[in-house]
């Protein structure tokens, strides 16, 4: 096992020293104005300085506060309608048709109605997210309790559990490989949208701080934005991965994804 | 005792009617043991499933003298619960209904007693086919429930093997006198565990033949062997009161 894992490190790392290495050629040899792209150790230099007065600490602190924010209230909201939509088929044919249609609306084609009704401050970047959040955790636990086996639920049937037992006990973890699969997307679209949302209309958060330095040609803070968007993202996916492995070790095959 | 009078289960399956039972009339006596045979289709499963009350007569009725009994159930497939290990399928009618402690003492004896005890800490997707069928039998045991029903429960194991739980079954019907319901396609089986071995055809109980030999039975033995073979001409339609299989 360790053979071909060691092998696929060393693979990626040869990919990134070589994008690395084009990258200080390509600013270094002048082929790319430094202007356009900085070399690696001036935005190296420019993230260290970020970091130490604050100012990077400061933006992260508030979009991942937002994403926390407007991920949990998506979770509240999406997952108890799933369960009440896979309970009641009256409630579910009720409300199919609102739903189908919300689901085509990209979440950045509602960010002018939802800066009209609520203004530019956190609510609307929250609700961004909720709106991005809300369809892959909801349609994910509504596939897995619509593919629990009707077989397992005759098994709890005979050992004479309740109805709220067999919920609790068979359809909620036979539903969880899918609910798991939906929240890991709802993570990765939500973090996109704030994102979105933020170099927008935003006083602060990461995506303002990239819109500003962009205004003032800091192309290196630009590039620093970017890297830590896209490592904190990758963090969060690796988090919410080994919370799955942790608390559910028969889920591991079954929810990993080529992309979320 | 469990009386079913007039018992008859239709489905609509595309617009087409199939009778799955028909019209079955039968008495099981405490702590009797039933063995059903007949062809794929004949309706076997069906009987279990109106017997463990998972679905409803079409016609006719089961009734229970002295109240609903408990039941145990070896389905046709293992079903086992995959985010469930061994121990935690084999456990899982008992949450709630007894204590922890002894929930693990008889989790551990059933897992003993079908040979499993090294594979407690597994999951369903690490067994063999065999094995989650041994599971699936331990899950009802553990119940120690007043009517077993078993579809095919050993259809998935080696000869070995199935002889053992054989044995295992009949010791544990014995001493805890369960009534027993038990689906086989193998003659032998039929005749080694019955009192009284059922054959089923189009949704009727065609024939029954008690097996009056005492116990442990040997498969050898004169009388064993002709009534194995008698069985197995009812079941070939020989004896004229089945149809023969198309
Ligand atoms: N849920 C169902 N819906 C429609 N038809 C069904 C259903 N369950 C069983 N049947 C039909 O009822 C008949 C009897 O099925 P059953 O499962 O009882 O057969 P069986 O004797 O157990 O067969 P096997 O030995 O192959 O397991 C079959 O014709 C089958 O198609
Ligand atoms: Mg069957």
């Amino acid at each position: 096992m360790t053979t071909p894992g060691l092998r696929r490190h060393t693979g990626a790392a040869c990919v990134l020293i070589v994008l690395a290495a084009a990258w200080w050629l390509a600013s270094a040899s002048g082929l790319v104005s430094p202007f356009l792209l900085p070399l690696p150790q001036t935005v190296l230099a420019t993230g260290w300085e970020l970091l130490a007065d604050g100012t990077l600490g400061m933006h992260v602190a508030v979009s991942v506060g937002r994403i926390l924010a407007g991920y949990s209230l998506a979770v509240a909201l999406a997952l108890p309608l799933a369960f009440l939509f896979g309970i009641s088929p009256a409630v579910r044919q009720a409300f199919e048709p609102v739903l189908e249609f919300l689901r085509q609306v990209p979440p950045l084609a509602m960010m002018p109605l939802l800066i009209l009704w609520l203004g530019i401050g956190e609510a609307q970047k929250v609700g961004i997210i909720v709106l991005a959040c809300f369809f892959p955790i909801f349609l994910g636990a509504l596939g897995g309790i619509a593919q629990c086996d009707p077989k397992l639920v005759e098994v709890g049937r005979v050992c004479g559990l309740r109805q709220w037992d067999i919920l609790r006990r068979i359809v909620l973890p036979a539903a969880l490989p899918s609910i798991v699969i939906g929240l890991r997307i709802a993570l990765g679209q939500g973090w996109r949208a704030l994102v979105g949302a933020e170099l927008v209309a935003s006083a602060a958060g990461l995506g303002y701080m990239i819109v500003d330095a962009e205004q003032l040609a800091r192309t290196d803070i630009v590039i620093v934005g970017i890297f830590v968007i896209g490592t904190l993202g990758l963090l969060a996916d690796f988090g919410v991965r080994r919370l799955i492995a942790r608390t559910a070790p028969w889920l591991r095959q079954r929810t990993e994804l080529t992309h979320a | 005792m469990l009386e079913l009078r007039g018992l008859g289960k239709r489905y609509t399956v595309h617009d087409r009617e199939v009778v799955a039972l028909a019209d079955v009339d039968l008495v099981l006596k405490p702590g009797s043991f039933t063995v059903v045979v007949g062809r794929s289709g004949c309706g076997k499963s069906t009987l279990l499933r109106l017997l463990a009350g998972l679905t409803l007569p079409t016609t006719g009725a089961i009734h229970h003298n002295g109240g609903r009994p408990k039941v145990g159930c070896v389905f046709q497939e293992p079903r086992l619960m995959p985010w469930l290990t061994v121990a935690g399928n084999v456990g899982f009618g008992l949450v709630g209904k007894v204590t922890k402690a002894e929930i693990e003492a008889r989790v551990e004896a059933a897992l003993a007693l079908v040979g499993l005890s090294d594979f407690r800490n597994a999951y369903p997707d690490q067994l063999s086919g065999g094995m989650a069928s041994r599971v699936g039998l331990a899950r009802a045991l553990v119940l120690e429930p007043e009517l077993l029903l078993l579809d095919e429960p050993f259809a998935a194991l080696d000869a070995f093997t199935r002889r053992g739980l054989q044995g295992e079954l009949t010791d544990i019907w014995l001493a805890r006198r369960p009534t027993v319901v038990f689906v086989t396609h193998d003659v032998e089986e039929a005749v080694l565990l019955a009192d009284e071995v059922l054959h089923m055809d189009g949704g009727r109980i065609i024939g029954r033949r008690e097996v009056p030999l005492p116990r442990p039975r040997d498969a050898t033995d004169r009388e064993f062997v002709a009534l194995r073979r008698a069985i197995l001409d009812d079941l070939s339609g020989r004896a004229g009161s089945s149809p023969p299989p198309a």
